[in-house]
C-alpha cells in the first residue's frame, strides 16, 4: 500500500524557521554587525568577511558553532571575542554534529514546552580541512536529517590555515603549503586536485534542499544564500572560496579583486541547488550563457606567491583543468562525469 | 665574565617572518663562531602569525652552556640588549593579542640598549612616535624601506645582512663584524650579502634617546583576574551590539556604531591608513560592506566613517572604492592619534580638505608583499639605491 | 537569560512502583524515560547499544519523546549531545570499547565546557584483538579529564544511578558529565527483576535541567570556550578541578534523598562493604564480579576464613581518605582488577595502582596484593576467588608476595 501524503508529512517533523527575504541590493542592507572588529585576523581576510557577511543576513536570532580553525583562533583568542551573537566552540570535524546537536535542542525544547517557541537560526562553520576531510562524514549524515533546521557553512581558503598552512584535500594542485613545498627533487610536491565538494554534498544528498557555492565579493549573492539556506528548512550547505593573503601569499589589497577572477576565470563557480534545481549565479552564469569569457587562469595565478614556482607547462596544465571542468563535465563546473574517458597529461616533474 | 644576550626582532606577522627568522638565525649561528652557544625562536604565543599583526623573535647567546639555561624554557626575555624593529610603523607600539593592550617598542629594551629600525626617516621623526622609557636607549636608523614578503617567496634585499652588521657594530661583545661575514658566507654563499653587511656596519650610526623622551602615553595594563573571579564553563560576555551615532554638529542622531572588541583593538597592525574624501564619496556602501575588519561606522548622514581603532591597514577599501581618490591608503607614521575623520570633516571641512591633501602626499609605494610574478626582483634596484 | 526556559510543569500523581524483567541497558533506557530526557544519540556497538534499541522502542511506541539520532560515527555521536546539552537539553549516550575510544575527542573536551551529559558504558575489551567481553579500560580511559565514573553491578542499581547520575551531573556546584559502567554481558545482556519507581516520584527527585547563565540562546550573549593561552589555561582547570573537588559532597545529599523518596538506602554511596566487620582480609573491585566474589566468600566463611570485600562504585571522584580508612582495618587486601595498565607502577592495574596511592599517607596501611583477573570477559571463578584470598592471607601473614599477580591465565 502507497505511503500516502500525510504520513509523510507526519514523518517529517519539522520545525518552522525564520523568514528571511533576499536582500535586493547593497543599499538595502542592515547596518548591524553581528561579528564585529578585534578579531586578530591577517590583513585582507576574506573568511573573516564571511563570518561578518554571514551574520549579518542570518541577524540576531542566530547560534553560531565553530570548529577548530582560523575562524575560531584568529577570532575568538587568548578569551576574547569578536562575536555579539551566541557563539560555541566545536572540534575540527564537529560542525555537522554540532549543527544537528543544536538543532534538535532547541527542537526538543520547544516541543516539549521547555523554552519559547520561536525559529531559531543554527549556523555552524567548518574550514577546508575540517569540512571537506576530518569533519566530512558528520556533515553527511547531518544532511540526510530532514528533520533539523541548520546551516552548516564551509569557508575555504584552501588550507589548513590556522596551523600555518598545510595541503588539505581543499588545496588546488600545486600549491606551495609547509607540506608541499617546491624542492630540487619535487617541484610539484601536491599533485591532488581539489575535491568537489559543494557538488558532491549536492549529489550525494538529494533530500537536502539547499547547497551553494558563495564568494564574499559577490556579497549580495552570498547573503542571500545564506539566508534562503536558513529559510527553506532542513539541513543545507555553502561553500565559500575566501582568498586568503596569508597562504596563497599576496598582498592584502587584492583581496576582493582575486575573489572575482577566483569566479570570472572560471575556477570558481557560483551556482545553487534549490530543492534539486540547480541555478547557475552571476558571472558563472554570465559565462555559461556566453555573455563572458573566461578569463586565463594565469591571471589568477600569477598574483599568488603559492604559484610562484609554476612553469608555463603548470599552468597550462591547470588552464587544462578549468577548461575540462567547463567544457567536458556533465554539469559544467558541478558534477565531473565525462561521456568518455580521456587521459589525464600533468606535466613533467623537475 | 658569564653573560647572557638577547636579541629581539620586533616584525611585522607573516610579511616578515623569514626575515625575523633569517636575522635570529644568523645571530646565533655568527656568535656560535666565537665559541657561545645560543638559541633562536619565534615568540610562541605569535604563533599562528597573522599578516601584518606584530611578532617577535628572540635570540638568546650566553658566554657558556650553563648561562645559557637561564634564557631557556621561556617565552620571551625579561630585557633585551638589542631590540630590531624591521618596520618604522611599528614605533608607535605593539599590540600582538587581546588583553595584553599596546606596548612600547622599546618595552624589552634595557637600559642603554639599542633599537635598530629599518626607516627612511630621519631619529628625530621616529623617537617621538615610541613611547618613553625612565631609562636612555640608543638608536640606529639603518636606512631603508622597511622589507615585506610574505611566506613563500621571499624579498632578498639584504635587509637582513645588513641588519647583522649593524648589531656587530652596536654589541660588539655579541659577535664581530668577522664572524658575520663568515656565517653570510657559509649560509648564503653570497659575496653581494657579505659587502652589504660590512657597508651597514660602516655607515649605521646611532643616537642616545634620553630617559623620558618619547610618546607619553602610558602602555596599557590590567590585573589577570583570580580563577574565582571568571565565569566558568569558559564563558564570557558577547561582544554588546552597539547604536546609532552622533553629528558632532548637528547631534542628530543615525547611522550604525558597532559593538567593538574592548580589549584587541588591531590598530598596531597597520603600516597604512585609509583617508576619506567625503566630498567625493557617492555613498555606494562598498568600502563599508567589504571591510573583514567592520571598520566603517555608519554615520547618520550616511556617510562611512574608518574608525582607526580597528583599522589594520589592508587596503581592501581603497580597492573596492569606485569613486577615484575617495579612498586612499597613506603612510601610518605621519598620524600621531586615531581620531575620528568624519567627525573633523564635520566639525571643519576645509581645514580637513587640507589635511587631507597633506595626507595624500606622504604614501610610500605599497610594500605589502607578493602582486605578481618577478615583482621583488623589479623592485630591488630601487631598494639598493635607497639604501645607498 | 534563564528566559529562555519555561516554568516546570505541575506534579503528577503517584502511580506507585512497578516490576520488569529487563537488563542493565534496559534499566538505563527506562531511567532515560524517567527523566524525561530531550536528546538522545546512538551507533551500534556491542555490548551498549542495546539500550539505545530499548530507547528506540520506547520512542517509536510514544513512551519517550526525545529527539533520537542515529549518528555515523562515536565522535559525532558524543558531539551532537555535547552541543545539545550546551543549549539546554537533557541528554543521553553511551558506547562501549573501541567505540568509546573512537568518540575520545569528544569525551576529552565534553568536562572541560562543564556539559553534564549522563553516559553508559557497556565494558567491553578494547580492540586488538576485537572482542566483545568486559574488561573496564574503556570508561576508565577518561578518569583524568573530569568524568565522573560509577560501576554498578545490578539492574536495579543501574536504574537507580542513571537517575542519581543526572541529579548529580547537573548541580550547578559540579556541572561535569558522568559515565555508568555496566560490564559487558553480565549486566548489560542479563535481564532481572527491577523495581521500576513511579513518574511522581522521579519528578520530586529530578529536577528540571537548568544551564544559568552558560545557556547558548541569544537570550543569553556569550562566547564559550574561546581559544586560551597559558595566562588563562590553569585558571579555567583550576575551576574544573573544583567541580569535582564539590562532586563528593553532592553525591552523599543525592543518595541521601534518593533513599527518602525512593525507599531504596544504598548506605555509603562510594564503595559497597560485604562482610567487612569481623574480615581479616578483603578483596576490592568493580562490577559484577561482586556475585562470584560474594559466593566464594560465603563459602570460605564456612571454612572459618573471615574474607570481605569492599566493592567500589564511584571511581571518580576517588573516595580516597575514606576508603584508606576502611582498608586499614584489614591485615591485608587485595586488589581485583578488571583492566590492565601496561607500564604502570609494579605493573598493578588501574584501581590497584589508585588505592595504593591512597593507602600510602596512611601510617598503618596494609599490605596489598594486585590482581589482574577476568579480562576480555572470562569470568571471575570461584576458584579464582579462592586463589586470590589465599594469596592475601599469605601477604596478611608476611609472606613475600609479587606485587601484581595474573589470576585464570593459562601458563
Amino acid at each position: 500500500m502507497a505511503i500516502n501524503e500525510r504520513e509523510l508529512a507526519e514523518l517529517v517533523n519539522l520545525h518552522s524557521t525564520q523568514k528571511l527575504d533576499p536582500f535586493k541590493g547593497v543599499k538595502k542592507l542592515p547596518v548591524q554587525e553581528y561579528f564585529t572588529s578585534g578579531h586578530r585576523t591577517c590583513q585582507g581576510c576574506e573568511s573573516a568577511l564571511v563570518m561578518k557577511m554571514m551574520v549579518k543576513a542570518a541577524g540576531p536570532r542566530t547560534i553560531v558553532l565553530g570548529s577548530t580553525g582560523c575562524m575560531y583562533v584568529a577570532n575568538t583568542t587568548y578569551y576574547s571575542t569578536a562575536w555579539v551573537v551566541p557563539w560555541m566552540h566545536t572540534q575540527l570535524g564537529s560542525s555537522g554534529s554540532a549543527a544537528l546537536g543544536a538543532a534538535a535542542a532547541l527542537k526538543a525544547l520547544m516541543r516539549k514546552g521547555k523554552m519559547k517557541d520561536e525559529p531559531i537560526n543554527v549556523i555552524a562553520f567548518c574550514g577546508d580541512g575540517g569540512g571537506a576531510d576530518m569533519g566530512i562524514s558528520a556533515i553527511s549524515a547531518t544532511l540526510t536529517h530532514p528533520d533539523y533546521n541548520c546551516l552548516i557553512l564551509m569557508y575555504d581558503n584552501e588550507s589548513y590555515a590556522n596551523t600555518d598552512i598545510q595541503l588539505s584535500g581543499s588545496t588546488p594542485w600545486g600549491a606551495h603549503t609547509t607540506f608541499s613545498p617546491p624542492g630540487t627533487k619535487k617541484r610539484i610536491m601536491h599533485h591532488r586536485w581539489k575535491k568537489n565538494m559543494a557538488g558532491m554534498m549536492a549529489a550525494g544528498h538529494p533530500e537536502c534542499r539547499y547547497v551553494a557555492t558563495v564568494d564574499m565579493s559577490f556579497p549580495v549573492l552570498a547573503m542571500n544564500a545564506v539566508r534562503k539556506a536558513l529559510t527553506i528548512g532542513g539541513p543545507t550547505f555553502i561553500h565559500s572560496l575566501d582568498p586568503c593573503p596569508k597562504g596563497w601569499d599576496y598582498d592584502p589589497i587584492q583581496s576582493h579583486e582575486l575573489g572575482e577572477l577566483a569566479v570570472t576565470s572560471g575556477v570558481w563557480p557560483l551556482y545553487e541547488v534549490e530543492n534539486g534545481v540547480l541555478r547557475l549565479l552571476g558571472k558563472t552564469r554570465d559565462i555559461a550563457e556566453g555573455r563572458l569569457k573566461r578569463s586565463p587562469v594565469r591571471d589568477y595565478l600569477n598574483r599568488q606567491g603559492r604559484f610562484a614556482h609554476f612553469t608555463d607547462d603548470d599552468i597550462e596544465y591547470f588552464q587544462s583543468k578549468v577548461d575540462e571542468m567547463w567544457n567536458k563535465w556533465l554539469v559544467p563546473g558541478v558534477i565531473p562525469f565525462r561521456k568518455q574517458v580521456e587521459e589525464d597529461k600533468p606535466p613533467a616533474q623537475g | 665574565m658569564s653573560r647572557l644576550f638577547a636579541v629581539e626582532i620586533v616584525y611585522r606577522g607573516i610579511f616578515q617572518k623569514k626575515l625575523a627568522a633569517n636575522i635570529s638565525r644568523a645571530i646565533v649561528l655568527a656568535a656560535h663562531r666565537e665559541g657561545k652557544p645560543g638559541i633562536s625562536f619565534g615568540r610562541y604565543g605569535d604563533s599562528p602569525e597573522r599578516n601584518g599583526i606584530p611578532a617577535k623573535y628572540f635570540a638568546i647567546v650566553a658566554t657558556d652552556e650553563t648561562t645559557l639555561e637561564e634564557g631557556m624554557a621561556r617565552y620571551e626575555p625579561k630585557e633585551v640588549d638589542v631590540t630590531i624593529c624591521v618596520d618604522d610603523t611599528l614605533f608607535k607600539g605593539v599590540e600582538s593579542w587581546a588583553w595584553y593592550g599596546l606596548q612600547p617598542i622599546n618595552k624589552l629594551t634595557k637600559a642603554g640598549g639599542t633599537l635598530i629600525v629599518t626607516s627612511l626617516k630621519e631619529p628625530e621623526e621616529l623617537i617621538p612616535l615610541a613611547h618613553r622609557k625612565q631609562t636612555p636607549y640608543k638608536l640606529a636608523v639603518l636606512k631603508g624601506t622597511p622589507s615585506f614578503s610574505g611566506l613563500w617567496v621571499y624579498k632578498d634585499d639584504h635587509t637582513d645582512v645588513r641588519i647583522l652588521g649593524v648589531i656587530a657594530k652596536v654589541l660588539p661583545e655579541l659577535f664581530t663584524l668577522r664572524s658575520v661575514q663568515e656565517t653570510i658566507r657559509k649560509e648564503w654563499k653570497n659575496e653581494l650579502k657579505a659587502t652589504s653587511a660590512q657597508r651597514a656596519f660602516e655607515r649605521i650610526g646611532a643616537v642616545t634617546v634620553p630617559a623620558g623622551q618619547g610618546n607619553p602615553e602610558v602602555p596599557y595594563s590590567f590585573e589577570m583576574p583570580k580563577w574565582t573571579e571568571m565565569r566558568e564553563g569558559i564563558a564570557i560576555p558577547a561582544i554588546p551590539l552597539g547604536g546609532k551615532m552622533k553629528d558632532p554638529v548637528t547631534g542628530e542622531e543615525g547611522g550604525w556604531k558597532p559593538g567593538r572588541n574592548a580589549v584587541f583593538k588591531k590598530w598596531a597592525t597597520r603600516t597604512m591608513r585609509p583617508v576619506v574624501d567625503f566630498e567625493k564619496c557617492i555613498k555606494c556602501t562598498l568600502c563599508w560592506l567589504q571591510c573583514p575588519d567592520t571598520v566603517f561606522d555608519v554615520t547618520p548622514d550616511g556617510f562611512y566613517d574608518a574608525n582607526l581603532e580597528a583599522c589594520c591597514g589592508c587596503g581592501v577599501c581603497e580597492a573596492v572604492c569606485p569613486e577615484a581618490g575617495c579612498i586612499t591608503m597613506v603612510n601610518e607614521t605621519q598620524f600621531k592619534d586615531n581620531a575620528s575623520q568624519w567627525e573633523a570633516w564635520r566639525k571643519d571641512a576645509p581645514s580637513y580638505q587640507k589635511h587631507l591633501a597633506d595626507w595624500i602626499k606622504d604614501r610610500p609605494e605599497r610594500s605589502h608583499g607578493f602582486r605578481f610574478r618577478g615583482q621583488y626582483e623589479q623592485e630591488l634596484p630601487n631598494e639598493f639605491a635607497r639604501q645607498g | 537569560m534563564a528566559e529562555a526556559l519555561s516554568h516546570p510543569p505541575a506534579p503528577t500523581a503517584d502511580t506507585g512502583d512497578q516490576t520488569s524483567l529487563i537488563t542493565g541497558s534496559e534499566a538505563i533506557a527506562v531511567a532515560c524515560k524517567l527523566a524525561d530526557v530531550d536528546v538522545i544519540t546512538g551507533y551500534p556497538i556491542r555490548p551498549y547499544d542495546t539500550v539505545m534499541q530499548y530507547i528506540a522502542k520506547l520512542v517509536s511506541n510514544g513512551e519517550m519523546d526525545c529527539e533520537y539520532i542515529i549518528a555515523e560515527g562515536e565522535h559525532s555521536q558524543f558531539e551532537i549531545v555535547k552541543h545539545a546539552s550546551a543549549c539546554g537539553a537533557r541528554v543521553f549516550c553511551g558506547s562501549s570499547g573501541v567505540g568509546w575510544m573512537y568518540a575520545m575527542e569528544a569525551l576529552t573536551v565534553t568536562p572541560a565546557l562543564r556539559i553534564p551529559m549522563i553516559a553508559m558504558v557497556g565494558n567491553r575489551a578494547l580492540d586488538d584483538p576485537g572482542a566483545f567481553g568486559v574488561e573496564h579500560n574503556d570508561a576508565l580511559a577518561v578518569r583524568d579529564l573530569g568524568w565522573q565514573l560509577v560501576w554498578v553491578d545490578s539492574a536495579q542499581e543501574a536504574l537507580d544511578t542513571a537517575l542519581i547520575a543526572y541529579k548529580v551531573a547537573e548541580d550547578r556546584r559540579v556541572f561535569l558529565p558522568c559515565a555508568i559502567s555496566c560490564d559487558g554481558a553480565f549486566l548489560t545482556h542479563s535481564q532481572a527483576i527491577v523495581k521500576i519507581p513511579s513518574q511522581a516520584k522521579v519528578d520530586r527527585f529530578l529536577p528540571r535541567y537548568d544551564r544559568g547563565d552558560l545557556l547558548l540562546h541569544p537570550d543569553n550573549p556569550i562566547t564559550v570556550a574561546p581559544q586560551a593561552n597559558e595566562d588563562w589555561l590553569m585558571e579555567i582547570r583550576r575551576q574544573t578541578a573544583a567541580g569535582m573537588e564539590r562532586s563528593p559532597g553532592v553525591i552523599r545529599e543525592a543518595y541521601a534523598q534518593f533513599g527518602k523518596v525512593f525507599g531504596r538506602d544504598y548506605g555509603n554511596p562510594f564503595y559497597q562493604e560485604y562482610m567487612t566487620d569481623d574480615a581479616d582480609v578483603v578483596l576490592v573491585g568493580m562490577g559484577t564480579l561482586s556475585n562470584p566474589v560474594r559466593v566464594a566468600i560465603r563459602e570460605m566463611r564456612k571454612e572459618g576464613k573471615k574474607v570481605g570485600f569492599v566493592r567500589v562504585r564511584w571511581f571518580r571522584p576517588f573516595a580516597a581518605e575514606e576508603l584508606a580508612k576502611t582498608l586499614s582495618r584489614f591485615k591485608a587486601v587485595g586488589i581485583i582488577d578488571r583492566d590492565f595498565s601496561l607500564g604502570a607502577p609494579y605493573s598493578s592495574g588501574v584501581l590497584a595502582t589508585e588505592v595504593r596511592a591512597a593507602l600510602y599517607p596512611v601510617a598503618n596501611r596494609p599490605p596489598l596484593v594486585a590482581f589482574i583477573c577476568g579480562l576480555g570477559g572470562r569470568e571471575v571463578t570461584l576458584p579464582d576467588v579462592r586463589n586470590m584470598s589465599e594469596k592475601v592471607y599469605a601477604a596478611a601473614a608476611g609472606k613475600p608476595q609479587p606485587s601484581t599477580q595474573w589470576i585464570g591465565v593459562r601458563e
